[in-house]
């Protein structure tokens, strides 16, 4: 009876799809995903998410006494995975291979920029992040700099970034709920809400680590094994699909395809997205390349990842693992475009947005594999999502209400505050979700460039640049904020020198305007330097002592309440 | 407690012996993460500025490597594996340089 539905299908995508579905129906019936309520996946997906939620509840109640040092005993792999897991979205589980397929080589600057950021966070942060040692980085910032303000800034900071982001999560968990449970697209965002609320509120905040190790198992194995069957469908010996591609792809760029040779106008088409600059200049490539790095390594809901381990020397190792990690998928994820071009050359977005979905009924892997993809990419997302609003919930619960606002209050007042928070949160991400403006991706694409103008250069001058005071890091990160904003309501008002092609890219702004805030921070300093009292240079000092190592550093006198949100 | 002077910290100008290595370490790797995430884009670049369609057809993506466009495989491949093998040297020369010296120290009695 489905097959009727089958017919119809991409219903579920078809608000915003219709017109490049209706353009290019040709052919691109082995990318349809079957509509309407699935069994067996259902019970899968149902099965999966009850581990998830059981292995939190059983973590709550063994560590509530020891929590703290089982948080900080986590080792090299498990917090390399947690990286990954809590890095790799639903988003670039279902949305990196449709934008490779899309826009081809240019795509690969999302894989460069997604991945290089993180020998940045490794070599200029990690270590320093470990020795401060507390709890987020709104904390960090604000004791560096020895201000509330600045510290309030990185808290907003870090709250519009988690909801930018939660809300391209809720999409692409909204989209999966849909097929499995055949629901329109407000219902599953209402019905994934609630799975995040029930996940969040039964497993807690101690049960997110250990779930994301097996979450990154889930979404991992998911996501690799259709590969094997699609590369020998498309003729390859079915060893290494990683490389394999390879001659597909060499094949695409002279119009080779599953169908035969394409017409003259079809390989001008396939040249134009494979040959270097058909899609965009060198300017927009390495801008892209440039914001999407520095955003990488300023995303507080990473950051926060390496508070977490054992000692700097485990925070190092798992940069290396969480890398190697998330190779894994930017490895894969252009075999999964390669193949889309190849079966369905001249697909649009109908076709992108389905690749991953698609995958294991075109390789015939049946409907309880389906099932197993789809909890892999739920697990993608919830993990995500969990991680985003730990921090955003965190910046407003420890370092606004528990520090600022009422630096008095119990522990158990603190939490309280968290979870109304997480639960206010929750809301405006069903909001926006419900009504997201304008393209998904590229509202991330904008937390990043927000990352990587405010929180980025705040961090590394931290770190690195005794000399920055509040003063610098104010002007900095304001100017950051602003000039990212700026350029956001650029890009939605249209002006061309905010949009795609102009010199200011609202998604990748970062080329310019990080440099800039960095040598305004250090400028604003310098002209400020005799109007940092000798109370706040010395607390500055102390914690620069602690930073790097230097003698001299006194443990503070601090009855701070200690935040139960970060894991 | 007696006045002490401001900690100096600064990337370019390191003080101590040890935060020397470390800067030192850092250095090699940012220049290897600059050449890969930047120098490569310029290169196909560069090559590519013959090509009279702006599409940038030249030598490296006529070239095949693995199978690969060999433009392609650098960017998709070459650069991706460059990073994880970075993190890897990184981490390498970390526990040659200064974990090491660290250890010495601390018995020599530096704390």
């Amino acid at each position: 009876m489905s097959r009727i539905l089958t017919r119809t299908s991409l219903i579920l995508l078809g608000i915003v799809l219709v017109p490049e579905w209706a353009l290019s129906s040709a052919g691109e019936e082995i990318y349809q995903i079957e509509q309407g309520f699935k069994l067996i996946p259902a019970i899968i997906m149902i099965a999966l998410l009850g581990v998830y939620v059981g292995v939190g509840f059983l973590s709550k109640v063994s560590e509530t006494s020891g929590y703290w040092v089982a948080g900080r005993g986590i080792g090299k792999f498990g917090n390399g995975a947690a990286i990954a897991s809590d890095w790799m979205s639903a988003a670039s589980f279902m949305g990196v291979a449709g934008l490779l397929y899309l826009k081809g080589w240019f795509g690969l600057g999302y894989i460069i920029g997604w991945t290089g950021g993180y020998v940045l966070l490794l070599t200029l942060l990690a270590a320093q992040i470990r020795r401060f040692g507390k709890y987020t980085i709104p904390e960090f910032l604000g004791d560096r700099y020895d201000s509330h303000v600045v510290r309030l800034i990185a808290a907003s900071v870090t709250v519009i970034i988690a909801i930018t982001y939660a809300t391209a999560q809720f999409k692409g968990i909204g989209l999966i709920c849909g097929w499995i449970f055949g629901m329109s697209y407000s219902t599953s965002v209402l019905f994934t809400a609630g799975v995040v609320c029930a996940y969040m509120l039964i497993s807690g905040m101690s049960g997110v680590t250990r779930n994301q190790q097996i979450q990154y198992v889930v979404l991992i194995s998911a996501f690799l094994i259709p590969l094997w069957f699609l590369i020998k469908k498309a003729g390859g010996s079915g060893v290494l699909p990683q490389l394999e591609y390879g001659s597909i792809l060499s094949g695409l760029m002279e119009g080779k395809v599953a169908s035969g040779t394409l017409p003259p106008e079809g390989i001008e088409e396939l040249r134009k997205a494979y040959l270097p600059w058909g899609m965009g200049n060198i300017y927009q490539f390495v801008a892209l390349v440039f914001t999407l790095m520095v955003g990488t390594a300023g995303l507080p809901h990473i950051m926060i990842r390496f508070y977490t381990v054992k000692n700097e020397d485990v925070a190092r190792k798992s940069v290396l693992w969480g890398l190697f990690f998330i190779g894994l998928l930017y490895w894969s994820s252009p075999v999964y475009a390669a193949m889309g071009k190849f079966w369905n050359p001249m697909g649009g977005k109908a076709v992108a947005d389905v690749i991953i979905l698609s995958a294991p009924e075109l390789a015939g892997l049946g409907i309880v594999f389906i099932g197993y993809l789809a909890a892999g990419a739920m697990a993608a997302g919830l993990s995500t999502v969990a991680g985003l609003l730990v921090a955003g919930a965190s910046a407003m619960a420890h370092d606004w209400y528990a520090t600022v606002f009422k630096p008095d209050c119990t522990d158990q007042q603190a939490l309280f505050v968290g979870r109304v928070f997480t639960a206010v949160l929750c809301g405006v991400v069903i909001l926006t979700a419900l009504n997201p403006p304008a393209l998904i991706a590229q509202i991330v694409a904008m937390a990043f460039a927000i990352a990587g103008n405010t929180i980025f250069p705040a961090t590394v001058l931290a770190v690195w640049y005794s000399r920055a005071n509040k003063y610098g890091a104010l002007a900095g990160m304001l100017f950051g904020l602003v000039m990212t904003l700026m350029a956001m309501a650029g890009w939605i008002a249209q002006i061309p020198l905010f949009g795609p092609e102009g010199l200011l890219p609202a998604t990748s702004s970062a080329l310019i305007v990080c440099p800039l805030a960095f040598l305004i921070n250090i400028l604003v300093s310098n002209i400020t330097d005799g109007r940092v009292s000798e109370g706040s240079a010395a607390k500055m000092d102390n914690i620069l002592r602690k930073l790097h190592n230097l003698p001299g550093y006194v443990e503070e006198e601090t009855n701070a309440v200690k935040s139960p949100y970060t894991h | 407690m007696a006045v002490r002077h401001r900690v100096q910290i600064n990337f370019f100008r390191p003080v101590t012996p040890s935060m020397k290595k470390e800067v030192a370490v850092a250095r090699i790797i940012l220049a290897l993460w600059a050449f890969l995430s930047f120098g490569i884009p310029l290169l196909i670049w560069l090559a590519g500025l013959g090509d009279p369609t702006g599409l940038g057809e030249s030598i490296l993506t006529r070239s095949r490597f693995l199978g690969f466009p060999l433009h392609y495989w650098l960017v998709a491949q070459g650069a991706t594996i460059g990073y994880v093998l970075l993190c890897k040297l990184y981490c390498v020369l970390w526990d040659r340089r200064i974990t090491r010296h660290r250890q010495a120290w601390a018995k020599s009695g530096g704390r």
